[in-house]
């Protein structure tokens, strides 16, 4: 009794330590805290591990001919941060927002959608997602004769010959006109 | 008339908050008790108080995503809070069965049965997520008595 | 006239209105002090004011199974017996409590009168966390008063003693407690009254049903008991019936063991009187509240008979003695 006096009395004399959140907009928020899930649509190939992955079943992938949407349901994300982990693109990340509070008219607008659209093999004409700047980058790090905007253009099958072809010392294949 | 309106405009700065636990983990019921708990997000500085008795709830906080054994037993403590009251589906189980969407012993999402007026998801929310909510509740509760539009 | 004098005082000084005014405001100070406390920020001190605000905006729900009659009244009696109750209590330099003629006796038998009513509408609200904290705030009421009868009965033998000259004798009104103690010094510094004074101390949160003595409305075990199936209006006359009570309980303390006054001027002696009730209170009810957890039926029992009890029990003896 007499120890919890002494602390109540220093309780009285430190002043209260509340945070004055509500009433002011400011409020402490740890800077690697899993908030709200974000979609980098450079990066995203549509490959779907993260849709594959996610335990909540909060990520959809609508793939179509043209393009494909991502859409992650934030009243179904557990922030477990799978996905982010398990990208091979990085284009996932968590952003320290936690503000999630909304009416239950916005239950289905608090979503993360990004529509990344495809374009036409400069080749064949089969309609790809582009490949990254930045990963192509990479993958041809010891080729650096490669001209990167041509290959960032070819679907992955006649890409494959194009690198065939470069191997054998021929000439780059002319550029085809898409499917008339 | 008069009178009435200032009762209604005052009673909103005297929320009680009751809990109802629908299956839930203990992780958001953990979080609640964070948000009243401990000096740092003091509730009560909003006039809030956990009341034991669903009798004397204004806000009620619904954590869980609603199983099939205790569904009855939910609805019929939610049925018992007199009006107007505010629900707060807190986490995203009671929101949208999170992660135990679809499982076999799973009768949510909550809206299902109950009309909810606020979402907070998070899994748990953080504690000033659960403090907004209780702000945005108190809005739809101005506007269940009439005072707002 | 003077019925119509008396119901004046009933409903507004000391009792009704003035005392509803103080007995809120030293409710919202007590959450304030005790959220201080504990480094919290606390209600703003119209709290109690804005909560009954609310609840009368509430709808009124009475269970099916419930004894309608009793479940209705019980609220209003309780109200009404401390409403009653508070015109009993002097004000020293103020006014002189209502009928100033064994107003002791007739405190003693007012004072549980809330409990009872918390007990009729626990019981008659037919639930069995009500029929729980039925039993709990009879045996917690049964161990509170009788602390209580000791204490009154000293203070009434310690003065009457006095008045008597020596001889047998026991003082019950309320106003001549309060003179004899002006001209001899108040009972709260009397050696022999002061086993009595801690007595009282630890009768005020036993009453007032605070911790460590919340056991019939302990909210995490049996859902606030008895008040479990009230809500709305009826619930805000309990609350009101509460802040009476501790106006009254507070008023009795200071009433029996320090009701100096420090000059002529009623307006000082009454914030005098106040400040002196707040000071009581913050020491009995807020420090305890927020130092302690919730002790166990059987362990509130023992403790109430072993302590409190003991120590009125030698201030009765040695008030006999002497």
């Amino acid at each position: 009794m007499a120890g919890f006096l002494k602390v109540l009395f220093r309780n009285l004399l430190q002043g209260p330590s509340t945070d004055p959140f509500p009433l002011v907009p400011e409020t402490f928020t740890p800077d690697r805290l899993r908030g709200k899930v974000v979609i980098n649509q450079d990066l995203c190939m549509g490959c779907g591990i993260c849709s594959y992955v996610c335990v909540a079943g909060a990520i959809n992938i609508e793939k179509r001919e043209d393009g494909h949407t991502i859409t992650v349901w934030h009243n179904s994300c557990c922030r477990c941060a799978a996905c982010r982990q398990y990208c091979p693109m990085h284009a996932i990340s968590l952003e320290p927002n936690w503000h999630s509070a909304h009416a239950e008219a916005d239950k289905y607008k608090v979503i993360e959608q990004k529509t990344i659209a495809y374009e036409p093999c400069s080749v064949c004409g089969k309609m790809i997602r582009p490949v990254p700047e930045a990963t192509l980058k990479k993958l041809y790090v010891h080729n650096d004769d490669v001209d990167l905007n041509h290959v960032r253009s070819l679907c992955p099958s006649c890409r494959q010959l194009e690198d065939a072809r470069r191997s054998a010392g021929l000439p780059p294949a002319a550029e085809k006109k898409a499917v008339e | 008339m008069a009178f009435d309106d200032l009762l209604k405009k005052n009673s909103v700065r005297s929320p009680w908050l009751f809990r109802i636990n629908a299956g839930s983990c203990n992780g958001c019921d953990v979080e609640l008790a964070t948000t009243a708990l401990i000096p740092r997000y003091d509730v009560e500085r909003l006039g809030c108080r956990y009341c034991g008795s669903p009798r004397h709830a204004d806000i009620v906080l619904i954590t869980g995503p609603l199983t099939t054994r205790i569904r009855d037993q939910v609805l019929r403590v939610w049925n018992e809070i007199p009006e107007p009251k505010v629900t707060v589906a807190v986490g995203i189980c009671p929101i949208s069965g999170g992660v135990f969407r679809e499982g076999y012993s799973i009768d949510g999402p909550i809206d299902k049965y109950i009309p909810v007026d606020v979402n907070v998801p998070g899994c748990p929310p953080r504690p000033q997520a659960i403090l907004e909510a209780v702000a945005l509740g108190l809005k739809i509760w101005k506007q269940k008595l009439g005072l707002e539009a | 006239m003077d019925t119509l004098l008396g119901i004046l005082h009933m409903c507004i000084f000391p009792g009704g209105v003035f005392a509803l005014v103080i007995g809120f405001l030293f409710k919202g100070l007590d959450r304030r002090v005790e959220a201080r406390l504990q480094r919290r920020v606390g209600p703003p001190l119209v709290q109690p004011w804005l909560d009954t605000a609310k609840l009368l905006t509430k709808e009124t729900l009475i269970p099916r199974t419930a004894c309608r009659q009793a479940f209705l009244m019980a609220p209003v009696v309780g109200f009404a017996g401390m409403a009653v109750c508070a015109a009993f209590i002097p004000v020293p330099g103020v006014f002189d409590g209502l009928y100033n003629m064994g107003d002791l006796l007739v405190l003693f038998y007012l004072l549980p009168i809330p409990a009872i009513a918390v007990m009729m509408g626990g019981s008659a609200s037919s639930s069995p966390f009500g029929a729980v904290g039925f039993s709990r705030e009879m045996i917690i009421m049964l161990a509170y008063e009788t602390p209580l009868l000791m204490i009154l009965l000293a203070t009434a033998m310690l003065v009457g003693k006095s008045l008597n000259g020596g001889d047998w004798g026991a003082e019950f009104s309320l106003l001549k407690i309060v003179e004899w103690q002006q001209v001899n010094g108040s009972l709260g510094f009397n050696p022999v009254m002061i086993p009595a004074f801690l007595a009282y101390l630890i009768f005020l949160p036993g009453t007032m049903g605070v911790p460590p003595f919340d056991i019939p409305e302990a909210e995490t075990e049996i859902v606030e008991g008895p008040l479990l199936e009230y809500g709305g209006p009826l619930l805000a006359l309990f609350h009101v019936g509460s802040a009476l009570k501790t106006f009254v309980v507070l008023g009795l303390g200071v009433a029996m063991f320090f009701p100096g006054t420090i000059c002529d001027f009623w307006l000082i002696n009454l914030v005098w009187f106040v400040l002196k009730c707040l000071a009581l209170m913050l020491i009995s009810l807020t420090l305890v509240k927020s130092a302690t957890g919730r002790y166990r039926i059987d362990q509130a029992f023992r403790f109430f008979v072993l302590v409190p009890t003991m120590l009125a029990l030698c201030s009765l003896l040695l008030v006999w003695l002497i």
